[in-house]
């Protein structure tokens, strides 16, 4: 993990200073709602339906045992209420989709006090929220993965550095996220971020970024446009200035749904990439600034110093597994166990997706025993993943069983990651000032539905992405299910679609996916998401996932099995969905 | 960092009885609209303490053949949290080489004196209800930072390695 210097620690605790001070103007009367949202968001303080949120980053999703300790401290501590049901009470976090950690019932008077907190364990809010450069993200694999041919955490950190407190770009026109992958496998879904990087090598051996931009979800999903084949390393700064330089200018401040940079790529087609180019040349060539933003070899050997192996040496792999192992034991190291590019080593992933709790949810409790499992197996270290899961690193092959114990006991093992109950759900209405529709319910009801192992591993491979609104938090354009909460009148009601892709191998090219029909009410949403997936049990051709069964089959099998079971929205659908239900 | 008090500022804006003159006389401490300087700049003269009020949708790079004309450019946030104004002004400093007074005008607030700062500007007028003590304050408030900028011309990386 990276290391922290003393600037970077003087850096978080003066940031949670210039915090404390602007809510103190705030709560005294100085500093009005208005002025102090802004200032806020970019310390990760939303306000929202019931309480403030607090979305804490965690850089390219690397987290420390004592970070995770500390979060669960802030937890038990400060996220708390008096009033309303037990999940009301607070206690908890919820990991993101975006590797952060959100808090949802800190009273906004600690708020100065929780970032000191953080910044005792080199952690902070810093732009996790407003119209700047958000957290960037990675593959939680970072630095094990087996097919990784370039480490990218030493750049996320010296990205993560450079966007911190940039002064030009504090105020785009609208949110940035940036997500890099140095794999094979693209698991940090690039194309479907504002920049998407993705390292490899030159013909000579060269590190260079492939440089994607203008990807995003919300109402206009759009899959990122190559606009650099091959940006060497040491330019990547230069070459995303002139991305974002051109966007802080050019992008649209006239309408907040068209702010994103997509919509201006989209619009500007050729001529933004010659702009880019063009400021990118201006800043290389002619710009007192520019060329000092090449990153130095000694820069980046500085930085990569703190990424190097916690572990000395490879150990010796054991091939077979014993037959006289349980069952669900073997699950689980078919499920929750990847593949490590170190002989004798397994990443292990800690699902957060279990009956009775929402998507990514952990309380502190749980928080202090993923902690302690990092510590007895893990040499300290997890990692948040983008589908919301915990994973440790370093596990060494000969621990697996004992892990799996550990893991069972804390309620971490469920063998489910990758099926169906490994779903990605946004907070939802539950909690979310923006969202249309609940989306902590529908994740209950489809677990409770689909609570049998067998058939879910019978199911297989399967992304269910579900948002509580088009902001797409909970990215259901890339699910292969994906369900979307739309508000009618006042009522919740849920839009189906089916065979989006996040660009991975298993799923295909970055595309969003296709609505099936009009929206269902919500208690309509188990019985339709059985017959999607009755649709592709019956149809499937042998060893054909789900992803593949719906590309080939397009929209219409899923349309009529779903159509079969409808109940409240039945009369309205046969009536005609456009005038009677949300689409 | 020079804070502008509205009533003691020795700029003036030419304006006739429908707005900003068309194409006013050359004369010293002018305070002009990009329309006017558009009108005059081929006969204004050299050395005449001149200034120019830009809007945020100003291409800066298209004036940098006129900067050794003017004393003064007027970047406007129309709201506070419009940033284009950041990026014209670290253009005109450091691509454009501009040296002369940078002042910030429109919604601006305390709080966005570090960024004003940091991207060239030198003079500030803030908005009506903000103080200049607060504005100071918020000036001291970080050791430093990670990029370049116009006050620091080298990254942390650099400068530690120097």
């Amino acid at each position: 993990m990276y290391r922290y210097t003393a600037f970077d620690r003087q850096f978080v605790h003066t940031r949670a200073a210039q915090f404390r001070d602007q809510l103190g103007r705030h709560l005294a009367g100085d500093l009005p709602d208005d002025d102090f949202r802004a200032l806020r968001l970019q310390n990760g303080w939303y306000v929202q339906r019931h309480a403030p949120m607090l979305r804490v980053a965690v850089p390219y999703g690397e987290l420390s045992s004592r970070q995770l300790h500390q979060l669960a401290r802030i937890a038990r501590e400060h996220d708390l209420q008096e009033a309303g049901t037990p999940a009301e009470r607070g206690g908890f976090g919820h990991f993101t989709t975006r590797q952060n950690l959100q808090f949802n019932w800190i009273p906004l008077p600690q708020a100065a006090d929780v970032m000191d907190l953080l910044a005792d364990v080199d952690m902070h809010g810093i732009q996790t929220s407003g119209n700047c450069i958000r957290n960037i993200t990675t593959d939680a694999l970072a630095g094990i993965a087996a097919d990784e041919h370039i480490d990218p955490r030493p750049y996320c950190e010296i990205l993560r550095q450079w966007s911190t407190l940039h002064p030009e770009f504090a105020f785009l026109p609208r949110k940035f996220k940036i997500a890099v992958s140095g794999a094979l496998e693209d698991r940090a879904a690039t194309a479907w971020h504002d920049i998407g990087l993705n390292l490899r090598h030159g013909e000579d051996g060269a590190v260079g970024f492939q440089v994607r931009v203008g990807g995003g979800m919300g109402r206009t999903p759009v899959i990122g446009t190559v606009i650099g084949e091959f940006v060497p390393w040491q330019q990547i700064l230069v070459f995303i200035e002139a991305v974002v330089r051109v966007y802080n200018l050019h992008g649209r401040r006239d309408n907040l749904y068209k702010a994103r940079i997509k919509i201006l790529v989209k619009a500007e087609g050729q001529r933004f990439t010659d702009a880019v180019n063009a400021e990118f040349a201006a800043l290389l060539n002619d710009d007192a600034l520019g060329a000092a933003q090449l990153i130095p070899q000694a820069e980046y050997d500085r930085v990569a110093a703190s990424f190097t192996s916690p572990v000395d040496r490879a150990l010796a792999e054991s091939e077979a597994v014993e037959s006289n192992l349980p069952q669900a034991f073997k699950r689980w190291l078919e499920r929750n166990v990847h593949a490590h590019k170190l002989p004798g080593y397994r990443a292990v992933t800690l699902s957060l997706k279990r009956a009775g709790l929402p998507p990514g949810d952990v309380t502190a409790d749980q928080m202090d025993g993923a902690a302690t499992l990092a510590e007895r197996y893990s040499q300290g270290e997890l990692r948040v993943t983008h589908e919301q899961n915990l994973l440790l690193p370093w596990v060494a092959q000969k621990d697996l069983h004992a892990l799996w114990l550990d893991a069972r006991e804390g309620g971490f093992a469920t063998p489910n990651i990758g099926l169906l109950t490994d779903m990605i759900a946004c907070p939802g209405g539950d909690l979310c000032a923006l969202a249309n529709a609940r989306s902590i319910p529908i994740a209950a009801a489809i677990n409770e539905r689909f609570d049998d192992l067998d058939m879910l591993h019978d199911i297989g491979d399967i992304d269910l992405h579900i948002s509580g609104c088009i902001n797409s938090c909970g990215h259901h354009h890339s699910g292969h299910i994906g369900i979307l909460g739309v508000d009618k009148d006042g009522k919740e009601w849920y839009q189906v679609s089916v065979a989006g892709s996040d660009g991975s191998t298993l799923s295909g090219e970055a595309v969003p996916g296709k609505v099936i029909g009009p929206s269902f009410a919500a208690d309509e949403v188990p019985d339709v998401l059985e017959a999607v997936i009755d649709t592709y049990r019956r149809e499937r051709r042998a060893g054909e996932r789900f992803i593949d069964t719906a590309r080939r089959l397009g929209t219409p099998p899923f349309r009529v099995a779903t159509d079969a079971v409808r109940g409240t929205t039945a009369a309205s659908a046969a009536r005609g969905a456009a005038v009677a239900l949300p689409v | 960092m020079k804070f502008i008090d509205s009533h003691h500022d020795l700029w003036h804006r030419v304006s006739g009885e429908d707005g900003p003159k068309p194409d006013p006389d050359p004369q010293r401490d002018r305070l002009l609209t990009i329309e006017q300087w558009h009108a005059v700049r081929g006969y204004w003269p050299v050395g005449l303490n001149t200034g120019l009020a830009l809007p945020n949708t100003a291409d800066v790079v298209l004036l940098a053949a006129d900067l050794p004309k003017l004393a003064l450019i007027v970047l406007d946030f129309p709201k506070w949290t419009d940033g284009r104004a950041y990026s014209q002004a670290r253009l005109l400093r450091s691509r454009l080489g501009y040296r002369g007074e940078l002042r910030a005008s429109g919604e601006v607030l305390v709080d966005m004196l570090p960024l004003l700062q940091r991207t060239g500007f030198d003079a500030a007028r803030l908005r009506a209800d903000q103080g200049e003590a607060a504005a100071r304050r918020a000036l001291g408030i970080f050791a430093g930072h990670y990029q370049a900028d116009t006050l620091a011309p080298l990254p942390l990386f650099a400068r530690q390695s120097a």
